[in-house]
């Protein structure tokens, strides 16, 4: 009881209520620093294999020899078919992988996405694992155009070469399907989808006939990325892509195997985020966790391996990059060990991290070390929103509208007596009133914004590629637009009260989302929680009107001085409040990301990430973060068109 | 005493005597080569006894050990499968044997039986025990009561009645789909044999090759043969089904690993423009490949296993070979053998020698090439559907490639954690559903059961559908490999002989693939623990400050009176003067601000005091 009663003397403390703003501020800050020390050696570990099933590297690699005349035979065949019709080029692929005693389908896909087609066939070849029983299968993954659009004549080779070769081992407990995907996102997501449904409903914007051949649970993927010519390229490393649909990630044990194998076994260097020079100092480490963190915050896919993870299945893409001395064989024994690896495997990859952030190829930091970046930061919104609420149910002071200055002297409160049992307590009477939140409004305000938020994301959805660009511009002005009039037509004329609790919520609402959402997608949490950072702080700006009696008659000099002063606090807050707005901040990243494509190319991205790949990072821009900004400005804004003199 | 044995002797001797033709033990290899380079073997061992022997228990070349657990277990007749891999349809064809002796992936087994549970259960301990594998896991969980899907084999009616039983013999049946079968189950399976794998076709049975093929199932057969009126015997069947991969079987054991061939023995296809000295389009070489049984199996066949009713059989091997195919024999003595009309050759094993088979490398006219493939009866693939922890589907397709109309039983056993959905039970496509049996599942106790009996169109395919929930398990109920998923046994189809293509009353079975069910299944390691306890302490933690923060305390004066409580007041009050005048005043203490004080043995229900009888079952309620 004891700690109840100072908890309950504590919340009238006046010293707790004016502590949420520094709290918010060092909560940004602390977030923000926990960050910036996550490279260091104290706070990341060295990248280790947790299953000891997968025994990587373990095994002695046979491709080579006469596999590398056949590869180079079947990269002119590849080269041979790239300039054919499609048509032709699905049959030839398939008829290769038939003549190696593998069952062969194909399978097409259509999304109408921005009034555009994206469609193509995939070509998908099984090979029964002598040892299996069809419960459990593993993908070997080439798409004949790679993620940059170029035609992936060696990965597609060595996928078909790999294929033959695998098919001679007796090992297999698991069988291996080898898929041929038309392009390294629509193709994947469509095999991937198909293969976990029994027949997908064609809608007016998404077409995938039905896989013909399917095998067990998948196990893991394993795309090749090799875009070298019909003569070859040597390469210098391998890129592992491991990014996710909506920020989810394989399981690290894939990933550390894929290393270990690559630079162990092989002696090939392993890189992330195609950065080719990485000296393990400060520096780049905190260069390619910020580059992971944007790759995930996106959400959009990153190669072909990233369709399978929302499926729960594992897998990676290992990319060539660079101009060195190895070749394709190399690459061949790298896929042949790792597959032996995840052959090995008794169980789902389970046994290492879901959740990490990768800082080299050989280190990383696990979920309870950078959770908290990300967890702090939506927590200063909860702190925020708490204090407000506190705010909202005091009542007002009965002197006036002017905040109390500080050593400004209060009339001595009138003191009740209160009587439980035997006990009696002198209870100050001011502690006893309550006042009444009127939370129609405000929850009517938030639930109103909240649900607008839905008409951005669907006009961007659904507008053609042409019009997008416009429809854009437009929702850029509405957005800045829609607070002002909300302040100047609803807020100013509600009062201060309510206008705590509209923020309060919205705040609440922010914070408890982002909190949720970092468990999922840390990336995108930590960095929204960064660009509304500002919400926390937003208190209604002062008036720029004149008081109702001076207005009808004359402008006194000592109004229009005050205005003016007001002014000239009101216009940089402005400034600063649009430049964090989501249109003004997506503008940025077209200007930074998409300099070629412009406005049109992003949004056209973002549409098919919606439509297409299933990506949510849409929703969460105009669901969560659009509606907090404007309710955010609306409270902002609202002080400006207040009347001085009507706050009685 | 030893009188009466001494003159029981003479009259067993006797019936010993009189027996003795009906103990006999035959062998059989069927060979056949496949498409894609593959070999079929097919072994198959019979051994009978009397009934009469059997039940004085003396045994000649049925395996006592078995029949022991027969006897014990009151079992009639018995079916035993390993399996491991799949046939497959499309490259070979329809099943060797109609499928009768097949089983699911793992282990299958299923008997007609006198007794009820406990004899089920000594039956699968005992077995278990016998062929070293895990089947003492067939628990009633596990356990089915097909309808339509098995015919007894053997004459049980009869048996029935010269045995004088009066009660009906129950099916039941088990699967193991987990189960992986291995040379630990071959070797007591060849223990049953009397030769025990030293000679005859049984020599070439190797735990190397055997568990290297693509498909390979071994079955027991245990089926009482009945002549109306006259004697029963006991007939044993074991059987052993395989397809070989000829070029990996023929690796030799001391390098099996199957290294890239010099290219010198690679054959290009110099028909391409890019054909040079480091680039070779592979191509399939011409003609069929050379093998022998030695380099096939591992060693020949060493000799006959002739013991006895050997004078019945006329041949232990059957080759199936185009009658184009040249085969040599290698053997010390000569070997009776003939070809039949349709190229099939067969040949007897020599006595005390060993036998071999050559075939060379050859070059076949088109016409022996197309040899055609029997076609299945039906084709049939099952899928899980779905992803996520919580609910999946099941999707199963099959086609009836034949022109005339089918009639299936597919067979279902799911375990008790795949809870179907039956109201999404459909039958899409040309099919009918004639016929339906369902057991619901009960939880740990027994798992569904279902049984369809469907019609096929001519040249069409039927697709079954069915959304399931996939249970919670307790953390005590997984296994070990939690994360691998769960296995959910094969479904048995049979096919029902059609009238006009009688071929038997059993029909012909096909099992589809065992799945692997991804169960929701929690973390089971520290970080998990950890997380779940600072949960735990935070949420106590939050809870509490939070109820301080936000609560508002007022006094109970200033609460606000509603109508249930002033009810709930009149009440307490009436119970009080009640108490009061039983106790003639003084003694009952009226508590209000603490509350009434229910007597004991009345119950405050609706508003209404009730008495209520039997001391101490309401024990004291304070109120």
């Amino acid at each position: 009881m004891a700690l109840s009663a100072r908890l309950l003397a504590l919340r009238r403390s006046p010293v707790l209520l004016k502590l949420p703003p520094y709290l918010s501020a060092l909560c940004i800050l602390v977030g923000l620093g926990w960050l910036l020390i996550l490279p260091l050696n104290e706070y990341s570990r060295q990248t280790y294999i947790s299953e000891n099933a997968i025994l990587p590297g373990q095994v002695h690699t046979y491709f080579g020899g006469s596999e590398h005349n056949v590869f180079r035979a079947y990269r002119q065949e590849v080269y041979g078919l790239s300039e054919r019709s499609d048509h032709e080029r699905i049959a030839g692929l398939g008829s290769v992988m038939r003549e190696q005693g593998l069952k062969v389908a194909n399978q097409s896909y259509s999304w109408h996405v921005a009034g555009e087609e994206i469609s193509g066939t995939n070509v998908s070849g099984l090979l029964k694992g002598p040892r299996a029983d069809a419960t459990e299968a593993m993908v070997l993954m080439a798409a004949w155009r790679n993620f940059e659009g170029e035609i992936n004549y060696s990965g597609v080779a060595l996928a078909l070469t790999l294929a033959r070769y695998f098919k001679r081992w007796s090992i297999w407990s698991k069988d291996i399907l080898v898929l041929i995907s038309e392009d390294s996102t629509y193709g994947p997501e469509a095999w991937v989808s198909a293969y976990h449904t029994t027949s997908i409903v064609p809608t007016a914007s998404r077409n995938i006939s039905s896989l013909p051949i399917k095998a067990g649970a998948l196990q893991g993927a394993v795309a090749l990325d090799y875009p070298a010519g019909p003569w070859g390229q040597r390469f210098d490393k391998l890129d592992i892509a491991y990014d996710g649909i909506n920020g989810a990630l394989p399981n690290l044990d894939l990933f550390n195997t894929a290393v270990q194998v690559a630079s162990s076994q092989m002696g090939i260097g392993c890189s992330l985020h195609n950065l080719k020079d990485h000296s393990d100092s400060y520096k780049d480490r905190l260069k390619t966790i910020s580059k992971g963190l944007i790759t995930q915050s996106v959400g959009h896919a990153t190669g072909p391996h990233s369709a399978f993870m929302p499926y729960h299945v594992d897998a990676i893409t290992l990319k060539t990059i660079g101009d060195g001395w190895h070749d394709e064989m190399t690459l061949g024994r790298t896929t042949e060990s790792l597959f032996r690896s995840i052959n090995n495997l008794l169980e789902h990859l389970h046994q290492s991290f879901f959740f990490y952030v990768l800082m080299n190829t050989n280190r990383f930091v696990s979920i309870g070390n950078y959770l908290p970046a990300a967890m702090i930061i939506a927590g200063s919104f909860s702190i925020s929103a708490l204090a407000l609420w506190v705010q909202s149910g005091k009542p007002t002071p009965s002197e006036g509208t002017k905040p109390m200055r500080p050593g400004e002297k209060r009339k001595q409160p009138g003191m009740t007596v209160v009587k439980d049992g035997k006990n009696v307590a002198l209870v100050p009477k001011e502690d006893l009133e309550v006042v009444e939140r009127k939370m129609f409004i405000p929850a009517a305000v938030v639930l109103g914004v909240h649900l607008a938020g839905f008409i951005p994301l669907y006009l961007l959805n659904h507008v053609d590629r042409s019009n997008l660009p416009y429809t854009f511009i437009t929702l850029t002005a509405a957005t800045v637009i829609l607070p002002q009039y909300l302040a100047r037509h609803f807020l100013s004329n509600l009062p201060p009260q309510q206008i705590c609790t509209i923020q309060s919520l919205s705040l609440l609402l922010l914070g408890a989302t982002l909190s949720t959402l970092s468990t999922l997608n840390f990336s995108l949490a930590f960095l929204l929680g960064l660009l509304c950072s500002p919400l926390s702080f937003v208190r209604p700006l002062p008036s720029l009107r004149f008081s109702l009696e001076q207005s009808t008659r004359y402008v006194s000099v000592d109004d229009a001085a005050g205005i003016a002063a007001n002014l000239a606090v009101v216009g940089p807050i402005s400034v600063m409040f649009v430049a964090v707005s989501p249109p003004v901040v997506l503008w940025v990243v077209k200007g930074m990301f998409f300099g070629s494509a412009g406005a049109e190319g992003m949004l056209v991205e973002m549409a098919r990430g919606w439509v297409a790949q299933g990506v949510w990072t849409g929703a969460v821009i105009w669901g969560v973060w659009w509606p907090v900004w404007v309710v955010g400005g609306s409270v902002l804004w609202s002080g400006c068109w207040r009347r001085p003199a009507d706050d009685e | 005493m030893r009188l009466s044995i001494l003159l029981t002797l003479p009259a067993t001797l006797l019936s010993l005597i009189y027996a003795q033709e009906q103990h006999s033990y035959t062998e059989h290899l069927h060979l056949k080569p496949l498409p894609d380079n593959s070999l079929y073997a097919g072994f198959t061992f019979t051994s009978t006894t009397p009934y009469t022997a059997y039940a004085s228990n003396h045994f000649r070349y049925f395996p006592r050990s078995l029949a022991q657990i027969l006897q014990y277990t009151h079992t009639a007749e018995l079916h035993l499968r390993f399996a491991l891999g799949r046939w497959d349809e499309e490259s070979w064809g329809s099943r060797p044997r109609r499928g009768l002796r097949e089983g699911g992936n793992g282990v299958e087994l299923w008997a007609w039986m006198d007794g009820a549970e406990e004899g089920w259960s000594d039956l699968v301990n005992s077995l278990s025990g016998l062929f070293c594998a895990s089947l003492n896991f067939v628990d009633s969980g596990k356990t089915t009561r097909p309808v339509l899907s098995f015919e007894p084999e053997g004459t049980l009616e009869e048996l029935q009645r010269k045995r004088s039983r009066t009660g009906e013999l129950r099916l039941l049946h088990g699967m193991l789909p987990h189960e992986v079968v291995c040379t630990e189950n071959l070797t007591p399976f060849l223990k049953l044999l009397p030769c025990k794998g030293k000679a005859g076709i049984s020599s070439l049975l190797d735990g190397h090759k055997l568990f290297d093929a693509n498909w390979q199932t071994m079955a027991v057969d245990v089926r009482p043969v009945c002549t109306p009126g006259g004697d029963c015997i006991l007939e044993i069947e074991q059987t052993v089904d395989m397809v070989l991969d000829i070029e990996r079987s023929m690796r030799p054991r001391e390098s099996p690993i199957p290294r890239p061939l010099p290219i010198e023995d690679v054959t290009c296809d110099e028909t391409k423009g890019y054909n040079g000295h480091d680039t070779c389009y592979p191509r399939r070489p011409k003609g069929e490949t050379a093998w022998s049984l030695s380099s096939v199996f591992g060693r020949p066949i060493r000799g006959s296993c002739a013991l006895g009713g050997s004078e019945k059989q006329e041949y232990d091997i059957t080759f199936e070979v185009p009658s184009e195919r040249t085969v040599e024999i290698t053997s010390e003595t000569t070997i009776p053998q003939s070809t039949t009309s349709s190229g099939s050759r067969t040949y007897r094993l020599p006595q005390n020698a060993d036998f071999d088979l050559n075939l060379p490398h050859q070059v076949l006219g088109s016409s022996a090439q197309a040899s055609t493939l029997e076609q299945p009866p039906l084709y049939a693939s099952r899928q899980l559907t779905g992803h996520g922890a919580e609910r999946g589907g099941m999707h199963t397709l099959l086609r009836n490639p034949h022109p005339y109309t089918q009639r299936i039983v597919y067979l279902e056993s799911l375990p008790w954690f795949l809870r179907p959905y039956m109201h999404t039970l459909a039958l899409s496509g040309a099919g009918k559903m004639e016929k339906m049996f369902y057991t619901p599942l009960l939880d740990r106790k027994r798992g569904t059961h279902l049984e369809l009996l469907i019609e096929i169109q001519p040249l069409s395919t039927v697709e079954l559908t069915y959304d399931f929930e996939k249970a919670i398990l307790r953390y005590t109920e997984y296994p070990p490999d939690a994360n691998r998923g769960f296995d959910i046994p094969a479904a048995i189809i049979r096919v029902l002989p059609s009238s006009n293509n009688s071929q038997s009353k059993q029909g012909s079975y096909l099992r589809t693939t065992s799945l692997l069910l991804p169960l929701p299944t929690p973390d089971f390691s520290m970080p998990y623990n950890v997380i779940i306890l600072t949960s735990t302490v935070i949420a106590l933690g939050f809870g509490s400050i939070f109820n301080l923060l936000v609560r508002r305390f007022v006094l109970v004066e200033e609460v606000p009176g509603n109508a249930i409580a002033g009810v709930v007041r009149r009440v307490r009050d009436g119970v009080a003067r009640i108490r009061g005048m039983v106790k003639g005043g003084g003694v009952g203490r009226v508590d209000n601000g603490g509350g009434g004080v229910v007597k004991k043995g009345e119950e405050v229900v609706g508003g209404e005091v009730r008495k209520v009888d039997g001391g101490g079952r309401g024990g004291k309620k304070d109120r």
